[in-house]
């Protein structure tokens, strides 16, 4: 098929034929490319707002994203613990659309075909690309502990670790729980999700069961030897505000779970019985990123070129966020994955301009966890590219920890979480 | 406790006039450079006014520099700022005071 069939391949739904692009060249020039972002999560929406800004909103972006609205994993833990709604960390996309001109495919991606340069929706259609970026996030690997499967599609244990209904539910069995119960919660192995988002989760859970159920207790059965973040800081606020309301066991690595008996087993300790269970499994790239042969990096994360985010297993598909085998030190945040969008964008819209690519390009990151309702703390780290390494590395000497936790971090966290939402939808 | 959307759309109406124009591979550099502030300060620059964290871009761009290069050598003190301003080279903060601080 020649290049200019090659994009007109958009058909199915009313009005899809209008998205295919129609690039005659080898690599098409910035006004005649397709990008298609997928997933429209801290990576993919901060990506689909930069390649309009950077490229004076001359590009052709198109976000598919089968959620109605952006859900928050950042700040989730307040709706667990019960001190905030969904409405508090939900946002429409519309004004992506409405301010930068992005057109929004509510959809997902079934397959992607790096050869003829297609992606497949979920509904059939089938669209041309140019540049594909994609930010699916993670897939939990269920199948890693035994039962596991079965436990959360009865509702027996749940994850809440992609933000969404689970989160709510979580609540409510946090709510329905007996004075006097336990609420587990497993960590894999790292490298998971937010590394320091199971020991806020922790932190404020025991925050609702000392006012609200306080014979309680917080059970946290960590895979990992030790808190994989922030640790002195978490232990320090776990044995003054929680004493008794935390206990912390690591070195526990979930195999099984029984939903009948509501019991978790371990590799080596005895088992362990709980009256709610937020089990988490390992984690690993999202879905399609796997599917589409991606995942070089064990087969479960994706290696790619830190210049441009390019996966390293094919050309033309940039891949950002939780996803990716980070670099040495980087974590999976949204903080990152929003840095990492802007890297992606800007050496997108190089390229289809014939510019150079920034040689240096530097990213940041910022986590708050909340240890009470009213105190946080911070971990912080910035890293440079290294063009002989070529991988970032964070600087030595700058980022650093909180000294202690405090109210005044705890309003960053806040402001943090408003601007950062801004900044990747609006 | 004000909702997301309430935030984004108030931002969005103070945010969407005021990105510079970028014709060359340098420009689009520096706007990729200072774009790693936005997380916390807003979009350009331009963060939200009630989300408590300080608004910079009010700052001339001499201003913001004299700051971001006092929070690196321990003059200022601050949570964050002193800590994320020592993984930058000073070329770096000076590239970033100019595209997020206002011109004279
Ligand atoms: C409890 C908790 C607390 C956290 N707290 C913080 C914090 O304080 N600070 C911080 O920086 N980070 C935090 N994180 C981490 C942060 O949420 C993630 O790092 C971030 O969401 C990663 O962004 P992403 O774009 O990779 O994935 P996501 O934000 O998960 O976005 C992925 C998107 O892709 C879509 N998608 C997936 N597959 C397809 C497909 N086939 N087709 C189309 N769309 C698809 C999904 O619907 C989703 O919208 C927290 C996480 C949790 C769970």
């Amino acid at each position: 098929m020649n290049n200019s069939r090659r994009h007109f391949l958009a058909h199915g739904a009313a009005g899809l034929s209008l998205l295919g692009g129609f690039s005659s060249f080898a690599r098409a020039g910035l006004d005649k490319a397709q990008i298609l972002v997928i997933g429209g999560g801290f990576g993919g929406a901060t990506a689909a707002k930069y390649l309009r800004l950077f490229s004076n909103n001359t590009a052709n972006v198109i976000l598919i994203e089968p959620n109605a609205s952006f859900l928050s994993c950042p700040m989730s833990n307040f709706v667990v613990a019960g001190m905030r709604s969904m409405a508090d960390i939900t946002s429409p996309y519309d004004s992506l659309t409405k301010h930068h001109g992005i057109k929004l495919i509510r959809d997902s991606v079934s397959a992607i075909d790096p050869d003829k340069k297609t992606v497949k929706l979920s509904s059939g259609s089938v669209i041309g690309y140019d540049k594909v970026v994609l930010s699916p996030g993670i897939s939990l690997m269920t199948n890693s502990i035994e039962g596991l499967a079965k436990a959360n599609q009865a509702g027996v244990t749940l994850q809440a670790w992609k933000a969404g209904p689970e989160t709510l539910m979580l609540y409510k069995q946090l709510a329905a729980m007996h004075d006097g119960g336990v609420f587990a919660i497993s960590i894999p192995e790292a490298p998971y999700r937010c590394p320091p988002g199971p020991y806020e989760r922790a932190s404020l859970v025991a925050n609702y069961l000392k006012q609200h159920k306080p014979k309680s207790k917080v059970l946290i059965l960590d895979a990992n030897q030790d808190i994989t973040s922030k640790g002195a800081l978490f232990k320090k606020a776990w044995s003054e505000q929680y004493s008794g309301l935390i206990e912390y066991l690591p070195s526990h690595n979930v195999t099984g779970v029984d939903p009948k008996t509501k019991t978790l087993r371990f590799e080596v300790q005895d088992d362990v019985r709980a009256d709610v269970l937020n089990v988490l499994p390992a984690m690993s790239a999202g879905e399609i990123a796997i599917k589409t042969g991606l995942a070089n990096a064990n087969g479960r994360w994706v290696n790619v070129d830190f210049l441009n985010f390019e996966a390293t297993a094919t050309r033309d598909i940039h891949v950002l966020g939780d996803a990716i085998q980070t670099a040495p030190l980087m974590p999976k945040s949204g903080h990152m994955a929003n840095q990492h969008a802007k890297v992606a964008a800007a050496a997108i819209i190089a390229q289809l301009n014939d510019w150079p690519i920034n040689p240096a390009p530097v990213v940041n990151n910022t986590c708050y966890s909340f240890v009470s309702e009213q105190a946080a703390v911070h971990i912080a780290s910035v890293h440079q590219y290294d063009a002989q390494a070529k991988t970032f590395k964070s600087v030595p000497g700058a980022g650093g920890l909180s000294s202690e936790p405090s109210n005044t971090e705890a309003s960053y966290a806040w402001g943090w979480a408003h601007n950062i939402w801004a900044d990747t939808l609006a | 406790m004000k909702s997301l959307a309430y935030s984004v759309l108030l931002f969005a109406s103070l945010s969407s006039s005021c990105w510079a124009q970028i014709s060359t591979a340098d420009q689009l550099d520096q706007q990729g450079l200072a774009a790693t502030c936005a997380n916390c300060h807003g979009t350009n620059g331009k963060g939200l006014p009630n989300a408590s964290i300080p608004l910079i871009s009010q700052l001339s761009s001499e201003e913001l520099l004299a700051q971001l290069l006092a929070y690196k050598s321990g003059n200022r003190a601050g949570t964050l700022m002193p800590q994320l301003t020592k993984g930058y080279t000073d070329a770096q903060l000076e590239s970033i005071a100019n595209q997020l601080g206002q011109k004279p």
